[in-house]
């Protein structure tokens, strides 16, 4: 009978180390005034827990109700990871054609002819996956881990799946550095200047032409394309903007 | 127009004026409607209607009685005040005539 209250205590103290760990999940201030609220409420703990839990679950399911997690998940990192991997193994098998390793042993580089299209194709994915990956920070800040899942989820299948003997099947990856680095960029600025934007843009499009001439590449083209002139739009909306605010500030 | 738990929030904070914060908004909700509040459900129409700007919201300093806890103290803007005022006539005008209204057409039920 004696042990109760040590036992309910115990089982108190356990409770509120459990609501302060789930707590760590919002934000430094608003963990600040939940955990006070619940306090001076005089709470048990596992209705705190239920509480704190509840909100963390509103605040991660509350972006969701924008189009941009939606756009960013399923209009750019599903299918342009599909096709940048594509285009990864692609770069690869050019690059092993055209660069033979035994002369390469020997003598150094053996250029082949289709040398400039290949540097032309490494540009364009390097310019396609940091775009992308740049929008997709940038659209999605609080959801950019549930695009992340869904752009690396068609990688991993590719990965089990891969049957090429001759090439690793890290090469399916060769696009992900570039997204990567964008993604951080993307979470960092959100947008860059007019003038980068259309410069990169106007590359981006220029190393497609190549590819022009064959049937059905335009729809791949536009899908990976498309985030290079979002951040055209986005910089001329920005700059647009500043403008106004400068206008009515001398004013 | 508001929505039936962002009128309550909102009139709960004015009836409270400089006193109003978090879990005092909570507390005058349960009281008056005898149902529980989540602390989720208040946080988050709290964050709608300052991005609406009908609330403003800062933190205040810590205090004791919290375990040293800062409070997140809340305001009802002008806009806040309209937007229930303008709630509270709908309900009102809706409410004409129904059965359970007292005192409809000069008499009580």
């Amino acid at each position: 009978m004696g042990g109760e209250p040590e036992w309910e205590q115990l089982m108190t103290s356990a409770g509120w180390s459990f609501v302060e760990v789930a707590a760590y999940l919002l934000e430094r201030e608003e963990r600040e005034v939940v955990l006070g609220d619940l306090i001076e409420a005089g709470e048990s703990a596992w209705l705190g827990l239920w509480d704190v839990l509840g909100l963390v679950a509103r605040r991660q399911l509350v972006p969701l109700k924008s189009w941009r997690p939606w756009l960013a998940s399923f209009g750019l990192a599903l299918p342009a990871s599909l096709l940048l991997m594509g285009f990864s193994v692609s770069i690869s098998q050019t690059y092993q054609r055209l660069i033979h390793p035994t002369v390469f042993k020997a003598t150094g580089l053996t250029i082949g002819p289709g040398f400039t299209l290949l540097v032309c194709n490494v540009l364009l994915l390097i310019g396609w996956s940091w775009t992308g990956g740049f929008v997709m920070g940038a659209v999605s800040r609080r959801t950019v881990r549930m695009s992340a899942v869904l752009s690396f989820l068609p990688c991993v299948f590719c990965l089990a799946r891969f049957r090429v003997e001759s090439l690793s099947r890290f090469c399916l990856l060769l696009f992900m550095f570039p997204a990567v680095w964008g993604v951080r960029r993307g979470l960092q600025i959100s947008q860059i200047r007019l003038r980068t934007a259309l410069i990169l843009a106007v590359i981006i499009t220029l190393l497609t032409i190549p590819t022009w001439s064959s049937s059905g590449s335009w729809i791949p083209n536009w899908v990976l394309s498309w985030p290079a002139w979002y951040l055209v739009a986005t910089a001329w909306s920005g700059s647009a903007d500043a403008k106004l605010y400068r206008s009515r500030a001398t004013t | 127009m508001l929505g039936e738990f962002e009128y309550l929030l909102i009139t709960a904070a004015a009836g409270l004026g400089d006193k109003a914060y978090g879990a005092a908004i909570r507390e005058g909700i349960e009281e008056s409607t005898g149902r529980k509040c989540s602390i989720g459900a208040l946080y988050t129409t709290i964050d709608r209607l300052e991005t609406k700007g009908l609330l403003k919201t800062w933190m205040s300093d810590a205090t004791p009685q919290r375990g040293g806890r800062a409070k997140r103290m809340v305001r009802v803007t002008p806009e806040g005040v309209l937007a229930a005022k303008s709630f509270y006539d709908a309900v009102i005008r809706v409410s004409r005539g129904a059965s359970w209204v007292a005192n409809r057409n000069g008499s009580s039920l």
